[in-house]
Order: structure tokens, then C-alpha cells, then sequence
């Protein structure tokens, strides 16, 4: 394949250093190799590797701020507990007494609730370690209670060709069209996006849907605005206009599909009226829409993650199959996020009572589903050991009844709401601080060794379950330690390996040494899935996923991720600090106009449940109907006032302009 | 000056199309140059989303001092501190430099800014010490989508073309056909 970019690079440091370590960016799924130069067990550069066949030497912000937040004043260093969760903690000497106080507690709960009273919350922050240790020490302790913000996908009984990328993203340059649904890829993962723009010189159309005017947009031939969370809506819609238009095969896609014919009427039936207000878009946009992916096929559909956790997932993988594009080069489907295999870490456990099969595949992540509040109202939850900030994040329902726990426990790196309602601290290493394995979105395995060692007691997430396994006579089943006591990931992902059909053959050596990317075997996952079937169309598509009253309540709200942060962690960045304003709240001109907000002013944004306040930030990125904030709220529908404004006023403010 | 040594100046070119506004220019020059929150030597500004008639429009920009042809900076400079290289390259030397922020008032741009954590001027210089090292400037080899480009003019330039020809041969590739 030809080089576009060719223009001369002289890479290098010009920093004096004693070390350079080699490792790979944990901050998304992109996967970009980098070179740390350390000079006395400090990072004093960064610079990408120009031989990585994924980064090619870029980086972006988080790949470079991450330094920022390992010698961050607020991180948190030492193992501490406290009786009231008002006061202050009081640190141990060292980790092990701050363990066995734990492991009392945790002993304590267990006998007076039961094992099933315990959740176990995993940030994607701590580490794929800490969830697949914890997903172990759920099995032996006897709690289906274990939460990730991006496992439901991966457990979920899916259609074997629905989680992985048809195709790798370097042949998108083949591609004839690239349609983004609620990925914005230039902010969450700015180095995959070049490959977008390539394609662009290259002749592909972009096609880019989104509430908002991203980044992503700004770039599209095409740019769409729909509602928020209503990307599977629109393609339900998409499918049908495509059946509408003759631009699938109909007769090539009977002799492939078993009743394709009843396939077809199910979207015949769909009313397009249901479609259109759902999502928010005329049916002559639609229709726009789908000439431009019929004529100009190849088309690849990349989507969100978060669509993984609403209705109609599976039209994706339907759309890219009927129409084809998924067997010809440049398309096809790649889901965001999705390249991590089902490993299953509960292997060697099965003789263990209680039998108890984990239950991660409740949709935590989609952070105002009733499904989840449903789903812990008929539990007796007691103790919550979580990481990241997973109480102001993916588990924020637990965090309304914090105050019924016996036992809140935080294993993370930074103050938090976490923290806040913790009983016990736990300090844990940054990811540079540990070695860690990655999977790229692609399926590609890397091992990133340690950058730097970690402050005073941070330990890893398997050092964690390592440890506390140990004082509940589990031992054997975590055996992987090193000489020093400290966790041996290598050898944990060797065992995991071996034991798992995608990975087995995977040796970790070879991953650590090899320049070459090494991809874990798909097609021994895909034989394990079932049969793929047409996502047929439903008779109608839902209204609003909350029960809240769209009158008293008029504006949509929405709340994702930030160009400068992946998570929690960055928000301890400085750098990231100063160029997004966590508290800002954006909302479109007209809004503004209609309740006389400043930019700037303090706004408070109600839901029924909840308030969050902060500086307006009046920008045309939202449309009217949207309001917009990097703080999170578990709602999908909310009031903006002005501080000091009755909600009152607002609300016939509102009512009389165009939303 | 000759036409022939401007056309060996220090050039950054910027591809102002290809800027996504993800902030790694900036990122990387704070690095580089070990800056805290405050001045940025290089940052992205977006334009927008401004209405048009055919919908919504945005821009990124990456914006960096343009060591101009003859610098306003350093004429201004009280100190002789902001100078002017050979090879085109516009500086502050921190040894001399007292700041009074003289240079940003004279910058039309308003590039120079203070950096609180030593009390003198932070201002983009090119990347000189790494340029002097035979290395691209920082911001250069981060940039994910190469809206950033460095070198002398002519080679820059040279480039340029080249990316645009490679560009329309693969338009008449087999397989876009």
C-alpha cells in the first residue's frame, strides 16, 4: 500500500535520560506505542514510535497528559480506613494490616447478609487485571455481582459475527463510504481518526451522525443531527429506506437468509412516522442518508459503544450482512470498543459453592436505564468494593443508598465520589505504574510493561484480589506471585490464555518481544456463538427510556466523554484542566436567548431526581432541544434556569420558543 | 536577505483541514517545554459551529507564533532578550529575559505570553534546541492526522506536492475504480 504521509519525521528526545521504556497507551483502544525516557524513575519525555504499524508515531493528549497525573499532588498513596464517613482517614502502616482489616469487615458482612450482599464495581481505569480478578474472587467468595461499563457486549448471547470488526480500520481507504453513529472519533480516539480522514482523500464519503456538532461532524461530507441514545432508531430507519431504495440484493440475500421474506415485511410493517420521531430526522434526510450509503458501497458502519447497551443493537451487524458489505474490502461493521475476547477467569472454579453465575450483563453503562434500577431495588447490597469512580459513574444508582452499606471500599488514585462514601481507601497503580496487557479495538494483544515503579503502597488489581484472597485461604487459586510478593501479571495472562479457547496458543513472550502485532483468534470465539440471525424490525420503537415528564421536563440531556480525559484519572491532569471546564454546561444560543442566559453565568440543570450546576457554555455544538455536560446525571430529560430564576418562568420561557 | 537562504528557513506549515482540535500539539509542547497551566506556545482554536446555509460549519485552527519576517517582539524587547535566529527562528532568551511582557503587548498575535512558574516569557521558539539536534519539533511528530508540517520552506512545499500527486494516483487506483 502506498504512504500518504510522507512527509521526512526526525523523531527523537533531546531530554538527558538514563532509561527509555517501551510501552503502550492504556488510555483508549487505539493501541499507540510509546517511548517513555525516564531520568531518575521520572518521565521527562514522551515521544510515539514511529515503528508501531497502529500509531506510527502519534499521539494525542491523553497519550502525552497521562505523565501529569503520576506525580499528581492528590493522588492517593497509602491504604486508609474510617469509622464515620465525615471524618478523616486514618492510614496504615502498611498494606497488609489495612487487608486484614478488610478482610474482617468483608467476614462480618458475609455472615450477617450473605455472600450475595456484596457488588463489585470495575472501572476501566483499574485494569483489565482488577476485573478479571474480581470476576475470580466473586466465584469463590459466592456474589454474581460483578460490574464493568463495557462487558455487557461481551457477555451478551450475540450473533457470532456481531462483536468484532469486519475488517481492520487501514482498509477503510477501500472503503466507499464511512458512516460514524455517535462515535466521535476525533475526540475519543484522534489517532484511529486519521485513518477517517485518509479515506476521505482517498474518495470515501463521510457520513457522520451525532446529537451533537462533534469534532467528527466538523470533518463529514455529511453531517446529521439526531436525538441523543437514538443511533439504533435511526438504524432500523436506515434499513428500511435501504429496502425502499433497491439498494440491497433481494435476490442474492434470499438464497444467504432463512426467510428473508418475513425479514422484509417486519420493516414494511415498521410506520416511518414512529421511526422519524423517534430519532428526530425528516424521512427525506433519511432517505438522503441511505442513497448516499447505497450509492457509494462499500459502506462502513462504525458505532458507538453506547448503542451496545440500547434496543436494536443487532441492526448493525443485519445492515452490514443483507447489503453485503461486509464480505467485500473497505466494509462492513466495526463497532467501537470491542475487541477484548470473553475470557473467562472462573476456570478451575466449577467444584466452588456456591455455584453462583456472575451477573455482568445487567446494562449498568447506560447510565438512566430502568432496567438497572429495577435491578438493584430487588437487592440487598451491603458492601460495594469499587474502583475508578465507578459510585459517580456507572454504579451512581448505589450511590443514592450509600448510606446503607456497611462497608464502601475504593481501591483508585484520586479523590472521588467514590472516596467520598468509602469506609476503607486502597491506593492503586496508574497504569504506567504496572504492567498491563491491552487489546486494541482490532483484536491486536499488547503487553505494556511498567514505566515507572509505583508511589509508596499503589499496587495493581490483581495484587489486590491477590492479597485478599490470601486471608480467606484462597491462595492457590491466585498462585500468581512474584519473588518480591508482588502480582506476576505475566504469568495471570499465560494461565488466562491457555485456559481459553480465542487466546490459546497466545504466549506471552513472544507478545512482549515481537514488533508484529499479534491478534487473538476470532474465529475460536466465533464457533463458540450462535447461529447469526436478521435483526428483524420491531412493530414500534420505544419512546423515552425514563418515565419523566417531557413538559416539566422539556430539554433532552446527554453527558460523554472529553477530548482531554478518558476518565476519572484526567481529571487530575492540569493540562486537561485548563482547556475543558469540567462543570461546563452547554446549551444552544437560542436557549439561552429565551432565558437570558450569559455565557458563563451559573445554570442549574434539574431532572426529576437530581440538580448539577455550573458556568454556561452557550454554543451552537448542542441543538436547542440538548443540553450537554462532562458531569454525569441519570436522566434523560431536564429544566435549565438560571441561578436564582424560578424553574417555573423557565419552563414557559421554553415553551414559547421553537425547541 | 536572499531568496535563496529564506528558502532554507525553519518553516511550520499548518494544515488547518486536517486539525481535529484534539489538543496533542499542545500537550506535547508543554511536555517539551516543561510548562504549567497558563501559556500555550501552540494551541488549537476552534471556529465555531457557526450556521451557514447548508447547516452547520467548525474549524480548527493550530495556532503558533508565525516568527515573522521582521518581529515586532523584538524590537520591543527592552532587554535584547527576544531575538531573531539566522535560520529564521523568533526567541526569548530566559537569561535575559526580565518579564515585562513589553514583546506581548508589541505582538499583534498576541503570542508571548508569561509563564507564571519562572516569571519570564513562554512563547513558541520553533522547538530550536531540538531543531538544533537534528529532531522535528514536538508538535510535529504527535500530530495524529499530520495537519502539522516542518522543515525549510522548499522542502515543505516539495512535500506538499508530493502528498497532493500520491494523492491523485491513488484516484485512479484499481481498486477505486
Amino acid at each position: 500500500m502506498l504512504e500518504t504521509i510522507l512527509l521526512k519525521r526526525r523523531p527523537g528526545s533531546r531530554k538527558e535520560h538514563d532509561q527509555v521504556v517501551v510501552a503502550c497507551c492504556q488510555e483508549c483502544t487505539v493501541g499507540c506505542e510509546l517511548q517513555a525516557y525516564i531520568k531518575d524513575e521520572r518521565i521527562v519525555d514522551i515521544q510515539g514510535d514511529e515503528r508501531h504499524p497502529i500509531s506510527r508515531g502519534r499521539l494525542c493528549a491523553r497519550g502525552i497528559a497521562f505523565v501529569q497525573g503520576l506525580t499528581a499532588p492528590e493522588r492517593i498513596t497509602l491504604p486508609g480506613t474510617r469509622d464515620r464517613l465525615s471524618g478523616p482517614f486514618e492510614a496504615f502502616d502498611n498494606w497488609e494490616k489495612g487487608i486484614d482489616l478488610l478482610a474482617e469487615r468483608l467476614r462480618r458482612v458475609k455472615d450477617m447478609h450473605g455472600a450475595e450482599s456484596l457488588v463489585i464495581g470495575c472501572d476501566p481505569e483499574a485494569g483489565l487485571d482488577f476485573h478479571l480478578g474480581a470476576q475470580r474472587f466473586a466465584r469463590l467468595w459466592g456474589t454474581p455481582h460483578v460490574f464493568h461499563p463495557l462487558q455487557e457486549a461481551m457477555d451478551a448471547d450475540l450473533p457470532a459475527d456481531l462483536r468484532h470488526p469486519t475488517m481492520e480500520s487501514t482498509q477503510w481507504i477501500r472503503s466507499g463510504c464511512l458512516v460514524l453513529i455517535e462515535a466521535d472519533l476525533a475526540v475519543t480516539h484522534p489517532v484511529a481518526f486519521q485513518r477517517v480522514l485518509e479515506a476521505q482523500r482517498h474518495g470515501a464519503r463521510i457520513i457522520a451522525i451525532d446529537s451533537r456538532f462533534t469534532a467528527t461532524l466538523s470533518k463529514a461530507d455529511l453531517a446529521v443531527q439526531i436525538k441523543p441514545n437514538k443511533g439504533n432508531d435511526l438504524g432500523l430507519a436506515l434499513t428500511k429506506m435501504l429496502l425502499e431504495e433497491h439498494c440491497i440484493d433481494k435476490p442474492t440475500a434470499e438464497t444467504k437468509f432463512n426467510d428473508f421474506q418475513g425479514w422484509m415485511n417486519t420493516f414494511a410493517k415498521l410506520p416511518m412516522g414512529n421511526l422519524t420521531a423517534s430519532v428526530g430526522l425528516g424521512a427525506d434526510k433519511i432517505s438522503i442518508l441511505a442513497r448516499a450509503m447505497g450509492r457509494q458501497q462499500p459502506a462502513t458502519l462504525i458505532t458507538a459503544k453506547r448503542l451496545a447497551f440500547l434496543p436494536h443493537y443487532g441492526i448493525w451487524s443485519t445492515m452490514a450482512r443483507v447489503t453485503g458489505w461486509h464480505q467485500k474490502a473497505g466494509g462492513g461493521w466495526y463497532p467501537l470498543e470491542s475487541g477484548v475476547p470473553r475470557l473467562d477467569p472462573t476456570i478451575g472454579l466449577e467444584e466452588i459453592e456456591p455455584a453462583v453465575k456472575l451477573q455482568n450483563t445487567i446494562a449498568f453503562p447506560n447510565y438512566s436505564s430502568p432496567s438497572k434500577q429495577k435491578y438493584l431495588d430487588g437487592l440487598e447490597i451491603k458492601a460495594l468494593i469499587g474502583s475508578g469512580d465507578c459510585l459517580g459513574d456507572f454504579l451512581a444508582p448505589l450511590h443514592n443508598g450509600i448510606n446503607d452499606l456497611d462497608l464502601a471500599v475504593y481501591f483508585g488514585s484520586f479523590p472521588n465520589r467514590t472516596r467520598r462514601a468509602a469506609h476503607m481507601v486502597f491506593p492503586a497503580a496508574l497504569w504506567a505504574e504496572r504492567d498491563c496487557l491491552g487489546f486494541t479495538n482490532e483484536g491486536a494483544v499488547q503487553w505494556s510493561p511498567r514505566i515507572v515503579k509505583p508511589g509508596d503502597a499503589c499496587r495493581s488489581g490483581l495484587g489486590f484480589w491477590m492479597r485478599l484472597a490470601q486471608r480467606f485461604g484462597w491462595e492457590d487459586y491466585f498462585p500468581w506471585k512474584k519473588v518480591n510478593g508482588l502480582a506476576d501479571q505475566k504469568a495471570f495472562f499465560q494461565w488466562l490464555f491457555d485456559k481459553n479457547p480465542q487466546t490459546a496458543g497466545l504466549q506471552m513472550d513472544r507478545i512482549a518481544q515481537t514488533e508484529e502485532l499479534v491478534y487473538w483468534d476470532r474465529e475460536a470465539d466465533r464457533s463458540t456463538r450462535s447461529e447469526p440471525k436478521l435483526h428483524a424490525a420491531p412493530e414500534t420503537v420505544a419512546t423515552p427510556l425514563s418515565g419523566e415528564d417531557p413538559t416539566a421536563y422539556p430539554l433532552d440531556f446527554q453527558a460523554t466523554r472529553s477530548a482531554t480525559r478518558t476518565g476519572d484519572t484526567g481529571r487530575w491532569w492540569p493540562w486537561a484542566r485548563e482547556l475543558e471546564d469540567e462543570a461546563g454546561i452547554r446549551i444552544h444560543p437560542r436557549v439561552a436567548q429565551a432565558l437570558k442566559i450569559e455565557n458563563g453565568q451559573t445554570i442549574l440543570v434539574a431532572s426529576e431526581n437530581e440538580t448539577i450546576e455550573g458556568p454556561a457554555a452557550v454554543s451552537r455544538m448542542v441543538p436547542p432541544r440538548l443540553v450537554w455536560s462532562l458531569q454525569r446525571m441519570q436522566a434523560d430529560h431536564v429544566l435549565v434556569y438560571r441561578k436564582g430564576q424560578a424553574p417555573e418562568e423557565a419552563r414557559d420561557r421554553l415553551k414559547a420558543i421553537e425547541l | 536577505m536572499t531568496i535563496k537562504s529564506k528558502l532554507k528557513r525553519n518553516t511550520l506549515m499548518i494544515d488547518a483541514s486536517s486539525c481535529i482540535g484534539c489538543h496533542a500539539c499542545m500537550t506535547a509542547c508543554k511536555l517539551e517545554n516543561d510548562l504549567p497551566v497558563g501559556p500555550r506556545p501552540i494551541a488549537a482554536i476552534q471556529a465555531g459551529p457557526l450556521k451557514t446555509d447548508s447547516g452547520l460549519t467548525a474549524q480548527y485552527w493550530p495556532s503558533a507564533c508565525y516568527h515573522c519576517d521582521q518581529p515586532a517582539c523584538v524590537l520591543a524587547c527592552p532587554t535584547g532578550a527576544m531575538q531573531k535566529r539566522e535560520d529564521g527562528l523568533v526567541f526569548s532568551d530566559l537569561q535575559l529575559c526580565i518579564g515585562c511582557q513589553t514583546c506581548a503587548v508589541a505582538c499583534p498575535f498576541g503570542h508571548p505570553l508569561l509563564n507564571p512558574a519562572t516569571g519570564k516569557i513562554a512563547k513558541c521558539d520553533g522547538c530550536l534546541q531540538r531543531v538544533d539536534a537534528g529532531l522535528s519539533p514536538a508538535c510535529v511528530l504527535v500530530c495524529p492526522t499530520g495537519a502539522l508540517d516542518h522543515g525549510s520552506a522548499q522542502h515543505v512545499v516539495q512535500q506538499r506536492r508530493m502528498q497532493e500527486a500520491v494523492k491523485t494516483t491513488k484516484t485512479f487506483t484499481p481498486t477505486q475504480c
